[in-house]
């Protein structure tokens, strides 16, 4: 082949591979399509499998049903589970299941399906979720009991996670590791139509779908026919993708894009309280942080209220304990709380022995007040911390900040190398301080290092020995006032969840209901136009 | 020529085992593992275990080295740890992307950088010359990102020309070319116009002058096609970048593709994933070099027999 035959070879073939692609994509202009963009911590699901994975986005939630659904208040509402019960001594689950539900292959949902259902999840990442549960009993086509192994109150919890999102029996077996990423089968309002990992998730109505949630005033098919959920990794350009109407809809954007999002006309937003807390950690292991006096000063130091303003623009709320506000383990006795007192952690400090020098850096035993705070490369972590340096200044603490990938973080915490750490985490139930301060989790995710026999002995009552919800609230009360009385952390800010759309295109419900905007909001969202 | 080409090839098995060694072992040198990104809150120490055995990662790193080349002869780059999906099929399905935009970016590149390293080089010490120049500096200090970004606020947002992201169709293509293709062109017109110009100083040339030809016939039909000895070699070298030079363009314009699934997996520590990434851009750098050699040889016979 001459040059000239080559390079025109070379043109129809990228001609053709682009056309080609083109080719996958088409519109349906009679039908009501939307297109939303997935949240950044969405990104890079590979599957839609909700037994195997341990990433899922909000895909699932459109695709499966759960049991049960959870509410913006954390209350909970029958969905697949119409209702149920616990016995007294809390070893016994009851549930009665909706009846006229069917799978998106035609195959019904019954009592057959949890029986299946539930012992699938034993040797995948998700088993915790129910490994409380001894074995499922039929009682008729449409009851069934969960035998417990111990009484656990959190499984109404677990059911409604999005892990919990029930697939098609006949389907999931029929396709194996397929199953989420060439087909997806449940009961849920939409139906999978093709996934490209990385890209995106077309889906379509299910119009047969009659029994939504009461999270929901649409109780049958979507409003939308056509669903694409794109993944696109760079926030400004989904920014500038809803801002041209290439998405109408941003599950997930920064704090900092809320006020170009206000000045655009054509742009409105909608909020969820936080899923998650933004923290210091300490490592009680590293000096001079097994010192209590040292780690109490640092909480006191830092002023929730000045990072709230300068690096989240006042968006969300601050944060004087562990877990969100939301739950109602996170109502402790006020006087526990962490709040800002310069002059009290000062005081700590003069007294535990460290004093200041000409440099107004503290000195004890000839060693000065010098720590390294450990966080990860993204903006918000990275202006926190260059805050948190400026207030630990104050106290005559100098503060040195490492900045590293999340991966890498996780490997400096695993490892006992860090001293201070600026940590996120997101997660709505109060076993999070069991996952964060339990003994058995040393040296991760525990990398505070934490071993003290009356905070396991709470945590151990709290996990294991609570029978009735009321009886798990104020366990994990307690368990928390000991863990914050230790200041081992330094709460610092509760972010909401914002989701903004394009309100030339879509119309989205003023009240969002549920933890985060899936699929109680998705059915109710309606193309204009 | 054939002997030339056959003992090129033979060479490549010694690099080929050494890329091996440095694949497999440098994401190991990373701090952090994949197991990390598989545990979720309640995970138990035992399903760690569980994890690490399934994956061959409580092992020896020797034991796993064997035990991945071993495989990898056979023609298998095993499973991803984060996706569960065959390494081979996670990139045969992001290589199309990549190709589409690699090809169309080198495309853009050599073209639009020949002709302006020809046009530098015919008007040297003018101002269009200097313009050039002052462009190719531009454009090889740019950075791809923020250029990604600024061309898509001005013909996606402002202009509505074509769409802000995404791979669907040619259209969705001509950003991410223009983005990607522009530092290429700044080394190729470089690189052309100092050929260019070095050519134009030679003997043959000062002769096809005195015979009287005109000067943009020695240009285009002489003067270049000397000169395009270095661009080959440019070429062939990026032959690698064109599956995973983009990076930046794919994570901007969010376009699948091997540089993102590369990231993805680094970031993830997605081991098996990680190895198959970079041993196929390594081969693809190797194999680029290899046809800029047989090309050059094939264009100048002094080098075939210089390197023979």
């Amino acid at each position: 082949m001459n040059r000239r035959g080559f390079l025109a070879s070379v043109s129809v073939v990228t001609l053709a591979a682009g056309l080609g692609l083109a080719g996958g994509y088409s519109a349906r202009a009679s039908e009501p399509e939307a297109v939303f963009a997935l949240g950044s911590a969405e990104i890079g699901a590979p599957h839609h499998d909700p037994i195997r994975a341990t990433l899922l986005s909000t895909v699932a939630t459109l695709i499966y049903d759960r049991l049960i659904e959870q509410d913006v208040d954390q209350s909970y509402h029958p969905h697949l589970a119409e209702s149920w019960e616990n016995s007294p001594d809390g070893m016994n689950w009851t549930f009665k299941l909706r009846q006229g539900v069917r799978f998106h292959d035609g195959e019904p949902f019954n009592a057959a399906t949890i029986a299946w259902w539930i012992p699938k999840f034993k040797g995948s990442p998700n088993e915790y979720l129910v490994d409380a549960v001894d074995r499922v009993e039929v009682v008729d086509d449409y009851t069934v009991r969960f035998v417990m192994k111990r009484a656990e109150p959190n499984l109404i919890y677990n059911l409604a996670s999005s892990f919990m999102g029930i697939p098609s029996p006949k389907a999931y077996d029929a396709a194996g590791d397929n199953f989420g990423v060439t087909e997806a089968v449940g009961t849920g309002p939409f139906m999978f139509e093709s996934f490209a990992v990385g890209q995106e998730t077309v889906l379509v109505a299910n119009e047969d779908y009659s029994w939504g949630s009461d999270l929901s005033n649409n109780k049958g098919a979507p409003h939308v026919k056509r669903l694409t959920l794109r993944e696109i990794p760079d926030a400004s350009t989904a920014f500038l993708e809803l801002k041209t109407g290439g998405v109408g809809l941003l599950l997930g954007v920064p704090d900092q894009f809320l006020p170009q999002l206000q000045a655009e006309e054509m742009l409105d937003f909608r909020s969820l309280p936080g899923f998650g807390i933004t923290y210091l950690a300490f490592n009680t292991r590293a000096e001079p942080f097994g010192d209590a006096a040292v780690r109490q000063a640092t909480a006191l130091a830092v002023d929730q209220g000045a990072i709230l303003k300068s690096v989240f623009n006042g968006i969300g709320l601050e944060a004087h304990q562990f877990l969100i506000s939301t739950l109602v383990e996170s109502k402790i006795d006020p006087k526990l709380e962490i709040h800002h007192d310069l002059a009290k952690a000062n005081e700590l400090l003069d007294k535990a022995g460290w004093q200041r020098g000409d440099d107004g850096i503290r000195v004890k035993d000839g060693k000065p007040l010098k720590i390294k705070l450990t966080a990860q490369s993204e903006t918000a972590i990275k202006r926190t911390a260059e805050i948190v340096q400026a207030q630990l200044k104050a106290i005559g603490m100098v503060v040195e900040i490492d900045i590293f990938d999340s991966t890498t973080v996780v490997d400096q915490l695993k490892k006992g190398q860090h001293q201070l750490a600026v940590r996120q985490y997101g997660w709505n139930n109060a076993d999070i301080l069991d996952w964060f301060f339990s003994t058995t989790n040393i040296p991760y995710p525990n990398s505070s290092g934490w071993q003290d026999e009356k905070s396991q002995e709470l945590r151990n009552v709290a996990m294991q020995q609570s029978k009735t919800q009321d009886e798990r609230v104020a366990n994990f009360r307690k368990y928390q006032e000991n863990l914050i009385g230790n200041f081992l952390f330094v709460p610092i800010h509760e972010p909401v969840q914002n989701y903004a759309f394009n309100k030339t295109m879509l119309d989205v419900p003023a009240k969002l209901r549920g933890t985060q905007l899936v699929q109680a909001t998705a059915v109710d969202i309606k193309v204009i136009g | 020529m054939i002997g030339f080409t056959l003992r090129r090839l033979v060479l490549l098995l010694p690099v080929f085992f050494v890329v091996s060694l440095v694949v497999f072992f440098i994401i190991h040198l990373v701090p952090g593992d994949p197991i990390d990104n598989l545990m979720r809150a309640g995970s138990t120490p035992e399903q760690r275990l569980q994890i690490a055995a399934k994956y061959g990662l409580d092992r020896s790193l020797v034991e796993q080295y064997v035990t991945w080349m071993g495989r990898l002869l056979t023609g298998d780059l095993g499973t991803s740890i984060i996706q569960g999906r065959p390494v081979s099929a996670l990139i045969a399905r992001n290589l199309p992307y990549s190709l589409e935009l690699g090809i169309a970016a080198l495309l853009f590149s050599t073209l639009t950088g020949i002709a302006a390293g020809v046009i530098a080089a015919s008007y040297q010490g003018t101002r269009v010359d200097d313009s050039i120049t002052g462009f190719i500096l531009l454009g090889s200090t740019v950075p791809s990102f923020w250029l990604g970004l600024l061309l898509i606020l001005v013909f996606a947002v402002w202009l509505g020309w074509v769409p802000v992201s995404g791979a669907r169709g040619w259209s969705s293509l001509i950003l991410p070319t223009i983005a990607a293709g522009l530092g290429g062109i700044a080394l190729v017109a470089r690189v052309t116009r100092i050929a260019m110009i070095e050519t134009s100083r030679q003997d043959f040339v000062t002769l096809l002058h005195a015979k009287g030809l005109p000067p943009f016939i020695i240009q285009l039909r002489h003067v270049l096609r000397h000169a395009m000895v270095p661009v080959v070699t440019i070429l062939s070298l990026r032959i690698g970048w064109v599956l995973g030079g983009a990076v930046t363009i794919e994570y901007v314009f969010a376009r699948p593709g091997l540089g993102s699934l590369l990231i993805r997996a680094l970031n993830q520590r997605d081991y098996p994933l990680v190895q198959g990434c970079l041993l196929m851009l390594a081969m693809a750098v190797i194999i680029g070099a290899l046809i800029g050699d047989i090309v050059q040889a094939a264009m100048d016979p002094r080098q075939r027999e210089a390197r023979a």
